[in-house]
């Protein structure tokens, strides 16, 4: 895919009517809802992962279920179907281990991913790429963008907000993996070496109390968010169902960057010519161009 | 010619044949003094005084598969003196020494030593305790005689610690070859399944709050069979582990009937022995790892901080789960009314007609 540095005009205006239209120098006037007439290929049109992401997204993805499904018997250990999935592990003591190896495995996976992370912004910042806008920190536009969108929800905005690669509810998502893992690293080696971490803990009493806690507590957390909230996010509302192929192929729908990430399109316009020749010939054809203004 | 030699060969082998299967390995008791000419008979017995069916029923095969085999009767109920005997009022006494000698040897066997050990311990029978306390508390044949405790099975040897077991009752010399002969018998400091050794000690006992308050024990003890189980120990052995701790684990050293209260300083959990406890299994152990509570439990009164963030984490895990669910259900039904289809097909999901109000 050849990528142009070149500078191309964008701007964005918006009529009397209330419809919102972006020009693009180029292509031509994109109206915000222009998701509902583009052609999209289910397995993915647009690029959004590199082949590290989705590498350490199938580590943790293949971690986290094994944690998770060695991990809960042994939190629920009086109710009746925790000996039955122990037994799937070769019993308590095997199953021990299996959480201990899985765990091993999803700390090198989030290793692999703070060098990924560090070196590609070095690698950014070095070729002046670099854009605050583009990463996972949070900004005050993604709660002013939540706030649009719960108003869009309701009926009271007519377009949903225009938002960068990474949108409110990934920050949130991305953020709480963050602190979950180092909560859940942290409290797991407090209980897998009580002894060399009694060392470290000004009060071992308290402290083994609370990793007990909250290494349970987090994982409780995690796993209905993962059930409940992210499968439903990328697998089952509708235009994902029955499956997303992006944790795969790394790539996103047209329509969905266009609805839930429309600058990070633009962003896509301007580095892929292709994109550029696409959206022109589509605006023709649907008779946006004469609404240029 | 030939034919009959087969046929010879053949009978003589089946011959063989319903011989070794017609053996009976019938299990043989000491029985010199002939007790089982009475006592082998299934409905030997009498209504005693309070109107109770007693059976005296002696069963051969199952008493010659006992590890009291080798045992004559009398060496027990050593107040029977004549034939036929009368009414029997006193209880066996399992420290009677009986005419076994076990193998190298030169004392008689006796039950003696391990009973010493237990009536030190915090279980046995004081004359100062309450007659209700003195009822309620485990004797011999209270845990040896309960049906959990017929059985063993057992996989692994550790042979220290299983030695020193041995050593309770016989001498060391000579049993320490006899035992590194039969080693694969033994493992672990119990020889039983931790499973067995906690239900044990919790079934009808430890678990009954109203019972152990008749002892007056302390509020950590009230607790301490749900405590352990909810304890990474108590939970690893609920779901089979072989490894983990149980109540002897740190209850008592390896004569296993050594049972004292906490701050007795003979006891194990004694804070002077923690270190030694522990470390049978925990081997980098120091004075700030004996802080750990074992039998940890979040109360309102003893741990307040933990008790509020575990309440906090909780409004947490409510908020955040409801919070995003209902985010989702919110966006799924409005982008619904917008038109959009579960499926892509045909390169849009975005095939209905929108039923949003247009803006005004």
């Amino acid at each position: 895919m050849a990528v142009s540095s070149e500078n191309i005009e964008i701007s964005s205006k918006e009529t009397e009517a209330g419809a919102d239209y972006t020009y693009v120098e180029g292509v031509g006037n994109i109206p915000r809802d222009m998701y509902k007439y583009v052609k999209s290929d289910p397995l993915g049109d647009l690029p959004r992962y590199s082949v590290h992401i989705v590498i350490q997204h199938f580590l943790i993805f293949i971690t986290f279920l094994t944690l998770a499904s060695t991990g809960l018997p042994l939190h629920f250990s009086d109710l009746w179907w925790a000996p039955y999935v122990m037994s799937l592990f070769g019993g308590s003591d095997s199953a021990r281990l299996i959480h201990r190896i899985a765990a091993g495995i999803m700390i090198i996976a989030a290793v692999y991913h703070l060098i990924t992370l560090i070196a590609g912004t070095i690698d950014k910042i070095l070729n002046k790429r670099f854009d605050i806008k583009k990463t996972q920190i949070p900004r005050k536009k993604d709660l002013e963008d939540l706030i649009h969108d719960i108003k869009y929800f309701l009926g009271y905005e007519q377009y949903r907000p225009k938002m960068e690669k990474f949108m409110y509810k990934q920050k949130v998502h991305y953020l709480a993996i963050l602190w979950g893992t180092s909560v859940m690293v942290t409290a797991g080696l407090t209980l897998l070496a009580p002894e060399t971490m009694a060392k470290v803990w000004p009060n071992p009493r308290f402290f083994q109390d609370l990793a007990r806690l909250m290494h349970a507590d987090e994982a409780i957390m995690a796993m209905s968010v993962v059930v409940f909230w992210h499968w439903s996010n990328v697998h089952l509302v509708p235009g994902r169902f029955p499956l997303q192929w992006t944790f795969l192929t790394g790539k996103i729908t047209r329509e969905h960057q266009i609805e839930e990430h429309f600058l990070e399109y633009l962003n896509n316009l301007k580095e892929i010519p292709e994109e550029r020749e696409y959206m022109k010939n589509l605006l023709k054809e649907k008779g946006f161009e004469a609404e240029r203004r | 010619m030939r034919f009959s030699k087969i046929l010879k060969t053949a009978s003589l082998f089946s011959v063989i044949l319903l011989i070794i299967l017609s053996v009976n390995y019938q299990a043989n008791a000491a029985d010199k003094e002939n007790c089982l000419m009475c006592h082998k008979y299934r409905f030997l017995g009498r209504i005693n005084e309070e109107g109770k069916k007693v059976n005296y029923n002696v069963d051969e095969n199952l008493y010659g598969q006992s590890v009291h085999r080798n045992v004559p009767c009398r060496d027990c109920h050593t107040h029977i003196t004549k034939l036929p005997h009368d009414p029997v009022t006193e209880e066996v006494s399992c420290a009677n020494e009986c005419h076994i000698k076990p193998p190298f040897a030169k004392e008689n066997f006796s039950h003696k030593k391990i009973i010493e050990v237990y009536n030190n311990s915090v279980h046995s029978i004081k004359p100062e305790d309450p007659p209700e306390v003195k009822e309620a508390k485990p004797y011999c044949k209270y845990c040896h005689f309960d049906p959990l405790y017929e059985k063993v099975e057992e996989e692994r040897v550790a042979f220290e610690e299983t030695l020193s077991r041995c050593l309770n009752c016989h001498e060391e010399k000579g049993v320490t070859q006899a035992y590194k002969h039969i080693t694969h018998r033994l493992r672990h400091k119990t020889s039983r399944p931790p499973q067995e050794i906690v239900k044990l000690c919790s079934k009808n006992c430890h678990e009954n709050v109203e019972l152990m308050k008749t002892f007056k024990v302390s509020k950590e003890s009230l607790d301490a069979v749900e405590t352990y189980k909810r304890s990474i120990h108590g939970k690893a052995v609920v779901l089979g582990s072989q490894e983990a701790a149980d109540c002897v684990s740190c209850h008592a050293t390896s004569s296993i009937h050594d049972v004292y209260k906490k701050d007795d300083p003979k006891a194990t959990v004694n804070k002077a022995n923690l270190t030694k406890t522990c470390k049978q299994c925990h081997e980098k152990v120091d004075e700030r790892f004996i802080q750990i509570d074992v039998h940890s439990k979040i109360a309102r009164e003893e741990k307040p901080v933990l008790y509020l963030v575990n309440i906090g984490l909780k409004f947490t895990f409510y908020g955040t789960i409801f919070g995003l669910m209902g985010l989702a259900f919110l966006e799924t039904i409005s982008r619904k009314k917008d038109g959009i289809k579960w499926l892509l097909r045909h390169g849009t999901t975005w095939r209905g007609k929108s039923k949003r109000k247009p803006k005004e």
